[in-house]
């Protein structure tokens, strides 16, 4: 291990509160599923599955995602955030878990000239797997 | 009969030109202040709008927070969540870049309140984690 990596696991949080797969409360949800992954190094990377019209969904792809605490002495992770670029728009998702929940926020720009207004969001997201 | 709703990111690419509405940041402008007593990470925030561009100035509660964040363009606005045609505001994001940290600020205006939440990243390792925020600020 190099010191560089050796630093970073030295630094890295605890991921178990986040990681796994989430789904939607409400079926009518623009994010349908969120995957949370831990990787071996400390860090963790999301995938993300959008809802389509015809109610399938739409794989997002995985991002790496910065992990934060709620507290700056804490080493628990309780937040991550994490961008989609989708080519025609940006997503930015921000989620912290409370009680059991993981609350997502999303902030959705678009790049094409559909006209579309750029829109704030917040949907809620609960465990089916651990992962 | 009101105009028609495009629908969300349901459909991926709308092949017409037309121009994205300018979203209404005014009606987020003021002197917000916390909800909570204890201090926090921002103890309070002023948002102005002059020439159609919104600005943010944050003012720091608890260390490491500086006191004064600066004053700084907001760098996407976003309407609601409820539809894709409208211009009324729902929320900013603001980058803040420190000496020793990097600060996302995402911010929504529902109900009354600004919910503000900010991303601290450290740019090298320390005895402090990165760090996520989310506090309530009413509206003097």
């Amino acid at each position: 291990m190099t010191i560089a990596a050796e630093s970073a696991a030295q630094s890295a949080l605890d991921v178990a509160i986040l990681t796994g797969d989430w789904r939607n409360t409400n079926a009518e949800g623009g994010i349908a599923r969120i995957v949370c992954s831990p990787q071996g190094d400390g860090t963790m990377r999301v995938r993300c599955f959008g809802r389509s019209g015809d109610d399938a969904m739409q794989d997002w792809g995985e991002v790496d995602a910065p992990l934060y605490s709620f507290t700056f002495e804490s080493r628990q992770a309780g937040a991550f955030s994490a961008v989609f670029d989708l080519g025609y728009e940006e997503v930015r998702v921000q989620a912290n878990v409370k009680a059991g929940v993981l609350v997502v926020a999303s902030f959705n720009r678009f790049k094409d000239d559909s006209g579309r207004s750029n829109y704030f969001d917040r949907e809620f997201f609960h465990r089916i797997s651990k992962g | 009969m009101g105009e028609p709703q495009l629908s969300r990111r349901s459909v991926e690419h709308i092949p017409m030109a037309a121009p994205q509405p300018r979203i209404e940041s005014e009606v987020m402008d003021g002197r917000w202040f916390k909800t909570n007593d204890k201090p926090q990470w921002i103890d309070h925030l002023v948002v102005d709008t002059v020439d159609e561009q919104t600005y943010v100035q944050i003012f720091g509660g608890a260390s490491p927070s500086p006191a004064d964040w600066g004053r700084v363009p907001v760098k996407w606005a976003f309407a609601n969540a409820s539809n894709t045609s409208s211009a009324k505001a729902g929320g900013f994001v603001v980058l803040y870049d420190f000496d020793d940290m990097a600060v996302e600020v995402q911010a929504n205006f529902n109900l009354g309140l600004l919910v503000v939440a900010t991303f601290v990243q450290f740019k090298q390792p320390g005895p402090l984690a990165d760090r996520f925020t989310r506090e309530f600020f009413f509206r003097a």
